[in-house]
């Protein structure tokens, strides 16, 4: 500790009180001074210091996007991506508090579990009439296809989230709960990480409770009630990176040591469901599913999914794979439900709720709306039916911000359609502390409404436990709803603790061979063409960043008149994509063919110059992010926001120089090498990486061969300056002048490019290489090479002086002679790589949802 | 009447489907009105997997998997079935009680049949089908003379135009434009009825067409047919449903009448479609359909007509279920 800071210098009692009928979190209620455990907070070191708090909420901000947390926020292909938005300080529950929500939940759990069974099973509740039709088989949620087909292992819900607010008085209400495919456990769990970082004293001595065992127990129960018992393979879901939780599908599969899959990646035979993998069909015998039911299965299900697998509701039926949760329990997730539990909970279970909802009315039954009409103004109107499409859905509105003519609206489409409207007491949500800068030094403490996602997973047959932690999400300055998607942001949770703080990891002790061995084999036939684009747009982002440079630097340099180099340099500039095709040549219109290829950079359309390449490397990055480490990730994220912020930032402050322009090159081949290096050094040798390297080799394969091709036919390399950029542009120079000095010589140059082992940007190696790749891709024995090798040139055939011949022209200008050994050999290489490609693609890649679609009559 | 009926679905595909997997409902129930005699179900190419089961409904839905490349696939049911047609009980009860009984209360009683009161994919709630019911259901009226009233109505009031409308044609578009074709009139009726809080089913199944001299050719023959069925709570316990079919203006307690089989009982068509699947591959598939009903205890010489299937090219770009061959 460097200095105790001065209690009343400490930012926390100087807080701003909580808004008038909320509870303030910061002082325990309605008492003066800090509540106990806030005061522990901000008593450990640094963390009641401003300065010291704006540094850790910078750090804290970086990390968040270093690791890439993204929450897309519109599901589409377009749609931006947005960092996730994360509080400084944590919400800190008390261990009294705590055990409170853990009772109540837990209850409520099993209270929903055994809901749906009687619901899928016997249907006694609607025959007693504890339950209304109106939300079970006039919910669009409720899947005919599941009933009577009891789930593996007897357990319906395996996660279920429960949405709480603090009232007023400091009581925790429910407010919503999601069955279907909730979203948070991974987000807190990154919040977790981040958070904790930031204050690791206050969370080491504040008792608070750990996150791993609940996870470990969740896959435990999971493997240990699936088809596949001990050694079961389980997946994790998505529907794909468009997907607003995308990020965190794949940081979970990770995490819990899960395959993550799309629809595409997998099949149903004889009633059981496989992965399609490099090495043909591996068995999948649990999934966790973050998918809305109705994509599950276009077969039985929505006919237009392209998301689902056909034939899986069969496979699930027949008990040969367990999808948690079982498909189904929508209807459970509608706000009408909630009035109805209380009598359910004394009849299944015989007791009372513990932890009450927040007072809720369904309008289709007549008492109900009767009695709530006239208090409309004090609270919210749900629907009933969210997202239906065969029912009047709308947002949730609050009664309290309508006009009296919006009231008496609402009241009439009420009337008329009482079942599709859900009336839910207004409760002002607590307010916890949150960290604002305000410049340099300066910061200070703000109130903001909070509600609380907490969650129960399954530990054994009719069996829960509750995360001791969860999702705080924290609504922005007056805001009344916190969502993710109203921009809102997250705050992580602290559960105290006056046990013992559980230090469970989620590191199995004990893999068996079975499940070792599977987990080496896997690599989805998606993730592998994945990665084969990743490796090939990682070469063409280096590539042209290397042109691009090379022209740039040419262009101003001391050989700017050299007309064979400048031919070479336009010519390849369009072949790679640097200007579009129509740009003055650089011989024609030095300066405008310059400028042009600076404007493309960023690579915003119609340009595919560097920046789009670097989102394609991105995008594929993205769709196997749970391969690649948080370094490397990060990395890429980087270049490639980097890049475009640069790009931009220049070409709103109008055209940008050559001088800025070589610094933002520089800047992305630096980032580049790191890249290439993760993927060299720090990535498992697997099928999966050899397909990165494969791309990454034909596309090298192909560049090298094309621009040898071009220096020839544009002679370019028979100019001083021409032979000194082709040695430039693969990295070469150093290595060149080494060996051979000054020299100007064809030999010397086709030496090192086309036929040197030990040089990897030589033709020859690149050659080799792929060889062998390809040949340890198709399992063949060491030495061995396999049909598709062999469509690779072998470079044992090549001979240098072959290579070197001019083709004899009588008497002519000996530099100008075409050599057509050389221009051979390099179209055969150029066509390697193109046919090679197709090959793979159609040996080893899905191409999922090409050509899927539903027929009936 | 001793009917059989062959119902055959040939997909062409071009190129050929790699996998495939369908879903059917090509197996007549036994009711109290149809007893099925036999029935088979002929596939090809042979499926590798093909199993039956019921579905919630009491349908029997036949589940096929291919698994090898192939240009077609024929899917020929062919049954035999003895329907009966019975006299219906009187029913009296007003409208008003049977909606009631639907309408949630503490101390309500269920009713199974309220499986049948929501709106569904292909019959959704509008405003719409409440205003088209409402004059043939004054206040007090009786429920089985309002049905008919209302069956009535929509046989004079739409035109049937086979082609006009496709299966994913929302029921909305067909009430609009005042024509359709059968399972258009099923689903508006369907949807009319449950507007007001009624129960009402969608039918699937086949109509014997027996151009008899002097009386005019059914519409709906030789062809999937579909109608509808409404809860009379007060007919009998055992069968408390009744049959209307909108397209031809017949009504019948089990059937419509003696000259109907019955395939399948659902919400609408999406739960009972006949054929439904979904291929890989086969980026362009003409499907051709042909039913053939044929009254086997038929005084006078035997007549089967082969009706003519429609065929009809989809390109790749189209991804919801479509629908030919489905004139009735």
């Amino acid at each position: 500790m460097l200095h105790a800071p001065q209690p009343d210098a400490m930012p926390g009692p100087q807080a701003p009180r909580a808004a008038s009928g909320h509870f303030d979190e910061l002082r325990g209620g309605n008492t003066d001074g800090l509540a106990a455990h806030w005061s522990a907070f901000f008593g450990h070191a640094g963390a009641g210091d401003p300065a010291e708090l704006n540094r850790r909420s910078t750090s804290l901000e970086r990390q968040v996007r270093d690791n890439g947390v993204t929450y897309n926020v519109y599901a589409d292909a377009g749609g931006p991506q947005r960092p996730w938005s994360l509080d400084l300080f944590p919400l800190i529950i008390t261990p009294e508090s705590w055990k409170h929500i853990e009772t109540g939940v837990l209850q409520r759990v099993q209270l929903l579990d055994r809901l749906m069974a009687d619901v899928y099973g016997p249907q006694q509740l609607l025959a007693r009439g504890l339950l209304p039709p109106a939300l079970v088989q006039g919910h669009p949620g409720y899947l005919r296809a599941m009933h009577g087909a009891p789930p593996v292992g007897g357990t319906h819900l395996h996660i279920a989230a429960f949405d709480l607010a603090r009232g007023p008085d400091g009581n925790w209400w429910l407010v919503s709960q999601r069955t279907q495919a909730p979203s948070g456990l991974g987000y807190l769990l990154e919040n977790r990480l981040a958070v904790s970082r930031q204050f690791p004293q206050a969370f080491e001595n504040m008792h608070v409770q750990r996150l791993a065992g609940t996870y470990r127990a969740l896959i435990d129960n999971l493997k240990s009630i699936s088809p596949g018992g001990r050694d079961a393979h389980m997946a994790l879901l998505t529907p794909g990176p468009y997907n607003e939780t995308y990020f965190e599908h794949a940081y979970l599969a990770r995490y819990l040591g899960l395959t993550l899959v799309e629809g595409g990646d997998m099949l149903v035979r004889d009633q059981r469901l496989y992965l399609k993998t490099l090495k043909g069909l591996v068995p999948i015998h649990a999934l966790l599913k973050r998918m809305d039911d109705q994509f599950l299965d276009p077969l039985e299900l929505r006919p237009d999914s392209t998301l689902g697998v056909p034939g899986l509701l069969q496979a699930v039926r027949a008990g040969n794979v367990l999808v948690a949760n079982a498909p189904g329990s929508d209807f459970l997730e509608s706000p009408a439900l909630l009035g109805f539990l209380p009598a359910l909970a004394r009849h299944l279970l015989g007791e009372d709720l513990a932890l009450p909802a927040l007072p809720t009315w369904w309008c289709g039954e007549r008492n109900a709306m009767e009695e709530v009409l006239p208090r409309l103004s004090e609270c919210a109107i749900k629907p009933t039916y969210p997202g239906s499409a065969q029912h009047g859905s709308f947002e949730a509105v609050l009664g309290g911000e309508l006009s009296a003519r919006g009231l008496d609206e609402w009241a009439g489409r009420i009337a008329r359609q009482g079942d599709e409207h859900t009336i839910q007491a207004y409760l002002p949500l607590a307010q916890m502390p949150s960290w604002q800068r305000e410049g340099e030094r300066g910061g200070r403490i703000l109130p903001r409404s909070v509600m609380l996602r907490v969650f129960a997973v399954a530990n054994g047959p009719q069996s829960w436990q509750v995360l001791p932690g969860g999702l705080a999400r924290v609504a922005h300055a007056n805001a009344e709803i916190a969502t993710m998607q109203r921009g809102g942001s997250s705050a992580d949770v602290w559960v105290m603790t006056r046990g013992q703080v559980d230090r469970t990891t989620l590191l199995a002790p004990a893999l068996t061979p079975v499940a070792v061995a599977q987990r080496k084999r896997l690599v989805t036939s998606r993730a592998a063409e994945n990665l084969y684009w990743l490796g090939r747009y990682t070469e063409r982002t280096e590539n042209t960043i290397a042109l691009a440079r090379l022209a740039l630097e040419s262009l101003n340099g001391e050989d700017q008149s050299s007309v064979p180099l400048l031919t070479w340099l336009g010519k390849m500039s369009v072949a790679n994509n640097l200007v579009l095709p129509g740009v003055p040549a650089p011989t024609q219109a030095r300066r405008v063919f310059e400028r042009s290829l600076i404007a493309g950079l960023g690579g915003a359309a119609p340009s595919t110059s560097v920046g789009y390449n670097l989102r394609a490397v991105r995008m594929a990055g993205s769709t196997v992010r749970e391969r690649l480490s948080q370094e490397h990730w990060s990395l890429i994220v980087r270049a490639q926001e980097n890049l475009t912020d640069a790009c931009d930032a220049q070409t709103r402050g109008g055209e940008f120089s050559t001088m800025q322009a070589l610094d933002i090159l520089k800047a992305a081949g630096r980032h580049m090498a790191a890249i290439t290096g993760s993927q060299t050094d720090r990535m498992t040798r697997d099928d999966g990486w050899r397909l990165l390297s494969i791309g990454r080799h034909i596309e090298r394969l192909g560049f090298l061969s094309r621009s040898l091709a071009l220096g020839l036919e544009t002679a370019s390399v028979h100019s001083d300056a021409g032979f000194e950029a082709m040695v430039a542009l693969f990295d070469s120079t150093i290595t060149f002048h080494a060996q051979f000095q000054q020299s100007r010589e064809m030999a010397a140059m086709i030496d090192l490019l086309v036929l040197d082992r030990d040089n990897p940007r030589s033709l020859a190696w690149v050659a080799h290489t792929l060889r062998g790749r390809l040949a340890k891709l198709a399992g063949s024995e060491p030495n061995e090479l396999s049909a598709l090798s062999l469509q690779v040139p072998n470079p044992n055939s090549w001979n240098l002086d072959q290579l070197c011949m001019f083709d004899a022209l009588g008497g002519g200008a000996g530099a100008r002679q075409p050599m057509t050994a050389l221009a051979n050999l390099l179209a055969q290489c150029n066509d390697a790589a193109f046919d090679v490609s197709e090959v793979i693609s159609t040996t080893y890649f899905t191409h999922s949802g090409e050509s899927r679609q539903s027929v009936g009559a | 009447m001793l009917l059989q009926v062959i119902h055959e679905t040939r997909y062409d595909y071009l190129p050929p489907v790699e996998v495939a997997q369908h879903m059917a409902y090509l197996q007549p129930c036994d009711t109290a009105s149809q007893q099925l005699l036999s029935h088979s179900l002929l596939v090809e190419p042979r499926p590798a997997q093909q199993t039956s089961a019921l579905d919630v409904y009491g349908n029997r839905r036949t589940f096929m998997s291919l698994q090898t490349p192939h240009a077609q696939l024929r899917v020929v049911a062919t049954s035999t079935v003895r329907t009966t047609g019975r006299a219906m009980p009187p029913s009296v009860l007003a409208w008003e009680p049977v909606r009631e009984r639907f309408r949630y209360r503490a101390d309500a009683v269920y009713d199974p049949a309220a499986e049948f009161v929501f709106a569904s994919q292909h019959a959704p709630r509008h405003p719409e089908f409440a205003a088209y019911a409402r004059p043939s259901f004054a206040p007090g009226t009786g429920l089985f003379d309002a049905a008919c009233d209302l069956m009535h109505r929509i046989h004079q009031d739409f035109t049937y135009e086979s082609q006009s409308t496709q299966i994913n044609t929302p029921a909305l578009e067909a009430m609009a434009q005042r024509k359709g074709v059968c399972q258009d009139f099923a689903h508006i009726m369907v949807a009319c009825l449950r507007s007001i809080g009624l129960a009402a089913r969608y039918m699937s199944g086949y109509l014997l067409t027996e151009p008899a001299p002097g009386t005019q050719r059914l519409v709906g023959s030789d062809a999937s047919h579909a109608w509808v069925s409404v809860l009379l709570p007060d007919l009998a316990d055992t069968d408390r449903w009744c049959d209307f079919d909108p397209t031809n203006d017949r009504w019948g307690w089990g059937l419509p009448g003696e000259d109907y089989v019955l395939l399948a009982t659902g919400r609408d068509y999406a739960d009972v479609s006949p054929i439904r699947g979904v291929i890989h591959g086969g980026a362009n598939h003409q499907l051709t359909v042909s039913v053939t009903v044929t009254r086997l205890d038929a005084p006078g010489p035997e007549t089967a007509i082969q009706a003519p299937g429609q065929g009809q090219i989809q390109s790749q770009s189209q991804s919801q279920s479509q629908s030919q061959g489905l004139s009735g």
